[in-house]
């Protein structure tokens, strides 16, 4: 079992019975993953989905008033494009195949 | 093709047509991914199909988003490893006539705003379009065999009320013909396209009907009553798995008839 925070969401991945098991909380996220493929596998596969499942995308954090750039009172905080989950949805449409 | 061991996505699996699509799927050994505009609902379905013994995995996705739809497809691939059946069900209603009349002047005292119009094709025309675009993508690239189940609605035929409804209806049910002639002109052979049209089906868009409205429509129904969703699902099932069923819509109504006896 691990236990990790991404994006301020705490998730766990265990293995139950044959496959793997994503929660996100208390909530049951996947279930029955990846069975039949090492632990050290299956794991690193299943933090990997947690993270394309929620990807950070665009977080609206405000207001912050006193912030130069605002559009009335909310702040518009942009995409995390540097990190590596982050989803073009354009680019990884027509690469996703490649990534198989 | 066999149902057993294949991956599947269901939009608007969180209720409804499409929950009963993922339990049936899974319950003949699919791995369905479950996408929903609700978290709840999605919730609820994975715990059920946990409790079924069965693989799944939950999506909160809006169909009419092309990020959201390349999230979804992504998520899927990378669970499973692959995507072979696509069933679109995602669809909403927002039911009103195109004019009102006040009844003691004859005017018109309202319109259909596009605040009912535009939703209604963006989920149900527009996000059944970028579903099916991105999925066979992926099935293409991939070179899985695939099916592509789109959802139509016997109202295709054209329901007062529901101009924009069955403008969408009568768009999905197209899609087939056209997405399979585009195949074939492309030598794309792997995957089929089919539209199931549902009757008045027992879902909760229709528990929140006026009863005895609900009532008179049985009434008209050859069976006797509103076909279930799992009624659906066995339908889709049997498309999955005949391979000669393609570009083409099923409807299964239960034989709903106009009054006085002719099947529509």
């Amino acid at each position: 079992m691990k236990t990790f925070t991404y994006n301020d969401m705490d998730f766990t991945v265990e293995k139950v019975g044959k496959g793997w098991e994503i929660r996100k909380g208390s909530t049951v996220v996947a279930s029955g993953l990846y069975a039949g493929l090492a632990d050290a596998e299956a794991e690193a596969k299943s933090i990997a989905l947690a993270k394309t499942i929620y990807p950070v995308g665009i977080r609206i954090i405000g207001p912050d008033v006193t912030h130069p750039v605002t559009v009335g009172d909310i702040k518009y905080y942009g995409p995390d494009v540097t990190h590596p989950n982050f989803i073009y949805w354009n680019k990884d449409s027509a690469s996703q195949p490649k990534q198989l | 093709m066999e149902i057993k061991g294949k991956v599947a996505l269901v939009t608007g699996g969180g209720n409804g047509i499409g929950e009963a699509v993922v339990k049936f799927l899974v319950n003949k050994g699919a791995k369905v991914a479950v996408v929903d505009m609700s978290q709840k609902n999605i919730d609820r379905v994975v715990a059920d199909v946990k409790a079924m013994g069965g693989e799944a995995i939950g999506v909160l996705g809006n169909v009419t988003s092309e990020a959201d739809t390349a999230k979804f497809i992504k998520a899927t691939v990378e669970a499973f490893g692959q995507l072979n059946i696509v069933v679109a069900s995602a669809g909403i209603i927002k039911d009103q006539t195109m004019l009102t009349l006040d009844k003691e002047t004859g005017k018109v005292s309202r319109k259909m705003g596009l605040d009912k119009w535009q939703p209604v094709l963006d989920v149900n025309l527009t996000g059944t379009f970028l579903t099916i675009r991105d999925s066979s993508e992926a099935m293409v690239n991939g070179g899985w065999e695939g099916i592509l189940v789109l959802i139509s609605s016997i109202n295709k035929v054209g329901q007062v009320g529901q101009m924009n409804y069955s403008s969408t209806k009568v768009a999905d049910a197209l899609l087939p013909k056209i997405v399979v002639g585009e195949f074939q002109m492309r030598g794309i052979k792997n995957i089929r396209c089919v539209c199931i049209a549902p009757g008045y089906t027992a879902t909760p868009i229709l528990a929140g009907m006026n009863q005895e409205a609900l009532k008179a429509i049985c009434a008209d129904i050859h069976l006797g009553r509103l076909v279930q969703p799992e009624e659906i699902a066995s339908g889709i099932a049997h498309c999955i798995e005949n391979d000669a069923i393609n570009a083409t819509t099923l409807e299964i109504t239960g034989g709903l008839c106009y009054k006085g006896g002719i099947a529509k």
